[in-house]
């Protein structure tokens, strides 16, 4: 037996022998670059060995080959060019390099380059994030990708905006993407993540990309890949910024001036007197302006005896000549702040043969525009990798992360201070007035805020701007996150990979209310704190198998991976200060405690396969099974994708063109899972535990369960093209999406009387499409200088395809009304569901709203029973009514009908436009958002618009347009002090354009020439100054459908914060 | 080398696959029925917190299914129908809650939440009601503990006064025929139509029945639980809504039954302007002793009402008793002085309830956080229903005797209230429902009184809308309509 062996392996080996030294002979030729130059010291290696050699001076080269080999040139700043052997004499013209297209990337777990990438992916560098001033590498990527949306919610410094790739995924569901940073699923928090510690943030789409993490990856993924230094080198570098934080971005034009104000509340008190028919509404208005139903006394801040010698009744407004007895502060120069920005960074990084690292350590204080808000941040990373031994690659990255925020006078209620600038009428001051007009002192012995005791009818007996200097709202954050692996070398080819990271951070909160003034001041002030801990550690082990046979590149992987996420919550409060400091033996009172810990729980099991033949066509594939804990009787669910890919640049038949440089295409489809979004255990019946009578525990029924609830899946298929033109002058992407989301976690309505509300069901079908362009032009490429232009985009289309089933019928669900949208078959999740406002009747002012009604009769008008309340369900229970449904308008809100009125929130198309260019040593850049088509709610402005009681609430100024006398024709109704209640009661009146145009980054730079640095014994030094969020263009000022995911304005939004700032960097 | 690596795929090996049970989570945010049934095994008292958590509903906030500063349990609702009936006035609107309710413009739009509130919070009851039943055996069941028969006599009176506020709020009134609301009989009932008046009032009747008999002997703790003098006080309050003559009766002598036997006894002229914030009253039958630790603040009945709790009626809402049912009480009558009228009426004070309902400390908006305990049945109410059902069925001379009763501790002199002895028919009656609107201002009572009396109202002066205008208790715009999340998501409601 063992001779037989032998025997034939000898046999084999010569048989091996003879055919290479048959075969065996020289290929030889020149390597240039396209202008023709020779390139000295290109690398030429035969594919798959050791063997190779380089070119000489004069660009020569020689090599001994067979003619199955493949050589490979590669040279530093051009694109590596592989070609078969088969003739002797092999000229090469190297093209230089697109950046973009040889930049290792690591997707999943695999490394690869742009090129041979099957599905969508778009690497957004340091070089980019660092252009932004922001505290959170989200906020950074706006702009940046087609068919990612960032949106900034909040200007508090700190924040991280909220990501949304590819239109809405889900109905209730979770929408965000994934974060995986340094291959580890990341639970922590993004802005802990120094931005400057970032070598680059990719955003993966479709479904080949997404497969890998199939358990979270539905709604995109985000790759975070942390610096680390280069072989050969050692550095330090040194960045700091300084900057201003402002407020920029318009506010809502509101009525300033208290004699204007007053004059409308007068009109609106007339106005009244009219509707009451009263017989003198002069009068009326006279008695009525300072009274109980209408600004309190002590707010008439005019010298006059009565309010006749305060307005004259014929112009409706303040008689000339009437004098102020003091001037009420305008609450915005007080509220806001112009606040200084401050960063700074230090890294260091080095290489040698056996081990890398790099370390950073980072400063950042960001205060906001309004009072007391603030986050001062101190981060500290260190990364290390080791080949320890020649089969062992072990690293280990830690990041460490100590924040502060103070989040003053944002709570959503009368705490805010946006509220009070935005909304309170101008007649009211900030600081308290005594008869004569002049401005106590409080006990600190500075002047004391108007609570509003004497009746303000705004905002009664708060004032957020005092509260939000009196009060402490402080969170501090610790934060750590390790990424460890080990990775052994079994063979040259096979090898298996452990990966360990951890998130851990805690979060305490004191909140601490004045013991003299304020909310507090009854109790003498209380503490409320509370302490959050997350701990989550995921655990992944994998083999994996490499290995190149020729022209064939074939790896395949399999995995398993556990991921536990932990959530811990303690929250206490006393009252009755002693000392003004935040601790609990500080207060004497126990108010009330609670605490409780979450648990999530995934498992996995996954593999994938990369085949390529030829770097010419591409294919994978990965199936993955998750298991998921919030799920009760069904917890696994299994995806797969599949994903090809045609090169066509090396094909043949493209060598002999220049037109086309790159040019591939691809193709993907896939199964991608979702289950966050339906709480942690939506599998039991939940009770509250309360504290009952006597103080025994008492279950309070919370929510049912739904036991059966299991994952939603979408069916993602995908189309791209990417191509470059002209030896790259014009390259880009262009891909279209069909993304199908079955077993929708939707949050379903119940039959209220059924004693629950909702139930977590899979259930509907919801279809998004969507069409994604990417363009680059290069349209300068020279020696000294250069300019891009880049224009990318999305195209949207949402639909619901179908309803979840509804139990007591049997049959799809009819419709979902959650707030101002309807969900329903054939309609997007954004589909407003309102009322049609119908104007203004000329003759009297009074508010009208369309009303449908049956006519079954045919009379023209709307008799009783024939009124429809809602559309679709009248629709629904009334098959085949449609032609005898007429439309009339009437003044009486509640008769109104409710339906579906054509507009959505989805826009047309939506992305960015950037530019960047460069003359010598000067670069400049500039990034512009956009969106066009979609509509929004603007809440803010129909508060600012509504006909509250007089002395209730400040007026846009557009209520200049409202009716006056009868044959006015304006859109705005009568002012009434709210004897017309429901003018700005939810309606089509206050749907609003979404379309925006902003300037999101500006920036400008100068890096100093070379040999100006290194005379100073540095390697790099560069200058810069840029600017955020500098400008927004939209229907209306103070309108920013950008900085929410619907677009709806917010009256307690804290609008974002627009950041000038300049700095240096300088590397040595 | 080899040997680590052997080594390394062991260990490698070993841990590819997780604990079977890895992914089984329980949460301590909340429980479960299957984590207290486990613990029930050796400690049984544990299931009394599903029953408790029935009462805790009555008077935690969001119950209504809303985050609103109006949603509050049994005690938010009573200030809806008290406003309706016209008898508390907003008389400052600031912050704007109460302010449409008041307008009247809520109750006929049905996507309004002061629709939803009521509906969504009743029926929570009534499920957790019918959640009791049953654990305890179903609706027929006749448990064989006494503690069994107890909780199925509390959950049965609890489903009854859901159905029978749902029946208050939603029907114009009680005529036989006209659907009302669904009727719930089990958890696992789902989107029922609705049922008539007749099978609603039946069905709250036959719980009450049945839970006056399965509460024989019960001993309550405190005054939180339904004993059976409340299951009478309820039963009188039905029986009288359906208001025929052998109804009547009935209602009469429940009544009179708990007036007499439960044991309470009225409110003396001194506890009068008490502040009514205290469990321990004396004439308090079914009440909630509040405790800091529950966590309620600003959100809560004080909050709404007194002037001395950190809330709306010090910030600026200011809920008032209506002018002219002020002007009806007597000069001498001790409940004049619950109402501030040591103001002008010019000023926003004016007639705030500052000697009714009041933080003990009565320190202006000093209680940040409630400790002041609420009452949802006190025996006044039975002297008067009996009074009310007396005089109606006949029986006038003991309606005076009963009434005189309660005024006797309301004026010092008894000669202010001889002119009682004068009245008779229409203005007998007359004279018990004022009296009864003035006893209970603000209790959440008259919009039962004014319904099942057939009255009209005429809001007063210091109203901000609809003054001087008079309307009948049967009034669309003082009905609350089914709310459209009821409407759309149950579509067999009117099969």
């Amino acid at each position: 037996m063992k001779l037989k062996f032998n025997g034939f392996l000898v046999l084999l080996l010569v048989l091996m022998a003879q055919l290479t030294f048959a075969q065996e002979r020289v290929v030889s030729g020149i390597v240039t670059d396209n202008t023709g130059m020779p390139l000295p010291g290109v690398s030429v290696l035969v594919k798959g060995t050791k063997s190779g050699t380089q070119t000489d001076f004069d660009g020569k080269y020689s090599i001994n080959t067979k003619p199955s080999d493949v050589l490979v040139f590669s040279y530093i700043g051009m694109e590596t060019k592989t070609v078969s052997a088969t003739s002797t004499n092999t000229n090469i013209i190297l093209q230089q390099e697109s950046t973009a297209l040889s930049e290792v990337l690591i997707v999943g777990y695999t490394t690869t380059n742009k090129k041979d990438f099957i599905g969508s992916i778009k690497e957004v560098k340091a070089e980019e994030i660092s252009k932004k001033n922001v505290s959170s590498v989200t906020n950074a990527l706006a702009g940046e990708v087609s068919g990612v949306r960032v949106i900034n919610n909040s200007g508090q410094p700190g924040t991280t905006g909220t990501v949304r790739i590819r239109g809405f995924g889900s109905v209730n569901g979770n929408r965000n993407p994934l974060y995986v940073v340094d291959g580890v699923p990341y639970s922590g928090r993004i802005e802990s993540i120094n931005p400057s510690d970032i070598a680059s943030a990719s955003v993966l789409k479709d479904a080949t990309a997404t497969a890998i993490y199939g358990a979270r990856g539905a709604n995109g993924v985000i790759l975070i890949t942390t610096k680390m230094a280069k072989k050969g080198e050692s550095y330090i570098e040194v960045e700091t910024k300084t900057g201003v934080n402002l407020s920029l971005l318009p506010r809502n034009q509101t009525i300033k001036s208290p004699e204007e104000y007053i004059g409308l509340s007068w009109e609106a008190m007339y106005n009244k007197g009219v509707i009451l028919a009263d017989a003198n509404p002069v009068n009326y208005a006279n008695t009525n302006l300072f009274s109980g139903s209408g600004i309190a006394p002590d707010y008439n801040i005019w010298n006059v005896n009565n309010v006749s010698e305060l307005i004259d009744p014929t112009t409706k407004q303040v008689r000339a000549g009437v004098t102020r007895k003091y001037n009420p502060e305008n609450w915005e120069d007080y509220a806001f702040q112009n606040s200084i920005r401050t960063e700074a960074n230090l890294s260091m990084g080095g290489g040698s043969e056996k081990s890398k690292y790099f370390s950073s350590i980072g400063y950042l204080n960001d205060q906001g525009y309004s009072i007391n808000s603030s986050y001062e941040r101190i981060t500290a990373r260190l990364s290390l990798v080791q080949d320890v031994k020649e089969w062992l690659t072990a690293s280990t990255n830690i990041g460490y992360t100590m924040s502060t925020t103070n989040q003053g006078g944002q709570s959503e209620d009368s705490g805010s201070v946006f509220w009070f600038v935005d909304n309170i009428p101008s007649i009211y001051p900030l600081f308290l007035r005594d008869a004569n007009g002049n401005i106590p002192n409080n006990i600190y012995g500075s002047p004391s805020y108007d609570y509003g005791e004497t009746g303000r009818g705004f905002g009664g007996l708060t004032n957020s701007i005092a509260d939000a200097h009196y009060t402490l709202e402080q969170a501090k954050r610790q934060e750590i996150s390790t990424s460890s692996s080990f990775n052994i070398k079994f063979t040259k080819d096979l090898n298996f990979e452990t990966k360990i990271g951890t998130q851990y951070w805690e979060r305490k909160f004191d909140n601490m209310n004045n013991k003299y003034y304020g909310p507090s001041a009854g109790t003498n002030g209380s503490i409320y704190k509370t302490d959050t801990q997350m701990f989550t550690y995921d655990v992944l082990k994998m083999l994996r198998y490499k290995k190149t046979f020729g022209v064939h590149d074939l790896e395949v992987l399999a995995a398993h991976q556990n991921n536990n996420y932990q959530y811990k919550f303690l929250d206490a409060s006393k009252s009755q200060l002693a000392l003004p400091l935040p601790e609990f033996e500080q207060a004497a009172v126990n108010i009330g405690a609670s605490s409780y810990t979450d648990n999530v729980r995934l498992e996995s099991y996954f593999a994938q396969a990369n085949y390529d033949f030829d770097n010419r066509y591409y294919f994978t594939g990965t199936v993955r099974r998750d298991g998921s804990s919030r799920f009760l009787n069904d917890k696994w669910g299994n995806f797969y994708s599949v994903g090809a890919a045609w090169n066509l640049t090396n094909e043949a038949f493209m060598k002999d063109q220049t037109i086309v440089s790159n040019l591939k295409l691809k193709t993907s489809y896939g199964l991608t899972g979702e289950q966050d979004g339906v709480g942690l255990y939506p599998g039991y019946d939940r009770y509250n535990t309360e504290t009952g009578a006597g103080g025994t525990p008492s279950f309070v029924f919370s929510a049912k369960a739904n036991a059966n609830l299991t994952w939603e899946t979408s069916k993602m298929f995908q189309v791209g093209l990417e191509f470059g033109i002209l030896n790259n002058r014009i390259e880009g992407s262009l891909d279209f999406y069909n993304k199908i989301t079955d077993d929708l976690l939707f949050e379903r309505r119940v039959a209220i009387s059924d004693g629950y509300a909702l139930l977590n069901v899979n259930g509907g079908q919801l279809r998004n499409q969507g069409f994604e362009f990417d363009v680059t032009g290069h349209i300068i490429k020279g020696k000294n200088g250069y300019l891009d232009l880049t224009l990318n985009g999305e195209m949207l289309d949402n639909k619901l395809l179908s309803m979840p089933i509804d139990p007591a019928t049997g049959k799809e669900k009819i419709i979902d009304v959650q707030g101002n949208y309807g969900r329903a078959a054939n309609q997007s999740v954004y589909d407003f569901y309102l009322r049609e406002w119908a104007g203004v009747n000329p003759a009297n002012g009074a508010p009208l709203w369309n009303q449908y009604y049956n006519d079954v009769n045919g009379n023209g008008v709307v008799d009783t029973g024939e009124g429809i309340t809602s559309m679709s369900i009248f629709l629904d229970q009334n098959p085949g009514s449609e032609s005898t449904i007429k439309k009339t308008t009437t003044s009486t809100y509640a008769n109104a009908t409710q339906k579906f009125v054509g507009k959505s929130i989805i826009p047309d198309v939506r992305g960015a436009v950037n530019i960047s260019g460069g003359y010598r040593g000067f670069d400049m850049s500039v990034q512009m958002l956009y969106s066009l088509g979609g509509y929004a709610y603007d809440s803010a402005y129909a508060a600012l618009m509504d006909n509250r009681q007089i002395g209730n609430n400040n007026w846009h100024t557009d209520i200049r347009n409202r009716w006056q006398q009868p044959g006015d024709i304006t859109d705005v109704p009568r002012l009434s002090s709210n004897q017309d209640p429901n003018n700005s009661s939810a309606s089509t009146r206050f749907i609003t354009k979404a379309n925006y145009f902003a300037i999101n980054n500006v920036r400008l730079g100068y890096t100093f020439p070379k040999n100006v640095v290194e005379n100073l014994k540095l390697s790099t030094v560069s200058l810069f100054i840029s600017g955020d969020n500098l400008y927004i263009s939209t229907q209306r000022k103070g309108f920013n459908p950008s900085s929410a995911e619907t677009g709806a304005s917010d009256t307690y939004a804290y609008s974002p914060l627009s950041t000038i700032s300049g700095g240096i960097r300088v590397k040595f | 080398m080899k040997k680590n690596i052997i080594i390394a795929i062991l260990t490698g090996l070993s841990l590819t696959s997780c604990d079977k049970d890895y992914l089984d989570v329980q949460p301590t945010e909340f429980v479960t029925p299957e984590q207290v049934g486990g613990v029930s095994e050796y400690d049984p008292a544990i299931l009394n917190g599903f029953l408790g958590g029935v009462y805790s509903t009555m008077y935690s906030v969001e119950v209504g299914g809303t985050t609103g500063d109006d949603d509050f349990g049994q005690k938010g609702i009573d200030i809806y129908t008290d406003m309706l009936s016209g008898d508390m006035a907003l008389s400052r609107s600031g912050y704007g809650w109460y302010r449409t309710l008041t307008q009247l413009t809520e109750t006929v739009d049905f996507t309004r939440n002061s629709n939803y509130i009521p509906w969504r919070y009743y029926y929570r009851i009534v499920f957790g009601a019918n959640n009791v039943i049953k654990a305890q055996g179903g609706n027929d069941a006749d448990p064989e503990t006494e503690g069994g028969r107890h909780a199925l006599g509390q959950a049965k009176a609890l489903r009854a006064y859901g159905h029978f506020y749902l029946q208050q709020l939603f029907a114009k009134e009680y005529i036989a025929n006209e659907k009302s609301v669904p009727i719930k009989l089990s958890v696992d009932d789902s989107a029922l139509p609705r049922s008539t008046s007749q099978e609603v009032m039946a069905q709250v009747i036959k719980d009450l029945e049945e839970a006056i008999v399965l509460l024989d002997g019960f001993d309550r703790p405190n005054k939180t639980p339904i004993n059976q003098d409340v299951a009478k006080a309820l039963a009188a309050y039905a029986y009288a809504y359906v208001g025929d003559a052998s109804s009547l009766a009935k209602a009469r002598d429940y009544a009179k039954d708990v007036a007499d036997n439960s044991g309470a006894t009225l409110l003396t002229s001194a506890e009068t302007v008490g502040g009514m914030n205290n469990v321990s009253s004396n004439s308090w039958l079914w009440a909630v002793d509040i405790t800091t630790d529950m966590g309620f603040d600003l959100v809560s009945f004080f909050g709404q009402i007194d002037y001395y709790t950190y809330s709306y009626q010090w910030a600026g809402d200011r809920k008032v008793i209506d002018a002219g049912l002020f002007a009806q009480i007597k000069p001498n009558d001790i409940r004049k002085t619950q109402f501030n009228a040591t103001v002008a009426p010019t000023n926003s004070l004016y007639l705030i309830p500052y000697y009714k309902f009041y933080d003990p400390a009565r320190e202006v908006a000093g209680q940040r956080y409630i400790s002041t305990d609420i009452c949802h049945l006190r025996v006044e109410e039975m002297y008067l229903l009996y009074a009310e059902c007396a005089a109606k069925t006949g029986e006038e001379t003991q309606a005076k005797t009963y009434l005189k009763m309660l005024l006797s501790n309301r004026f010092a002199n008894p000669a202010d209230y001889a002119y009682l002895d004068a009245l008779t028919g229409t203005a007998l009656q007359d004279e018990i429902y004022l009296q009864t609107r003035i006893e209970l201002w603000g209790e959440g009572k008259t919009y039962l009184a004014l319904k099942r009396n057939k009255k009209s109202v005429t809001r007063g002066t210091n109203h901000l809308s609809h003054v001087g205008t008079t309307m009948q208790y049967n009034d669309p715009r003082f009905t609350f309509s089914i709310p459209q999340a009821e409407v759309i998501n149950n579509p067999n409601l009117n099969k």
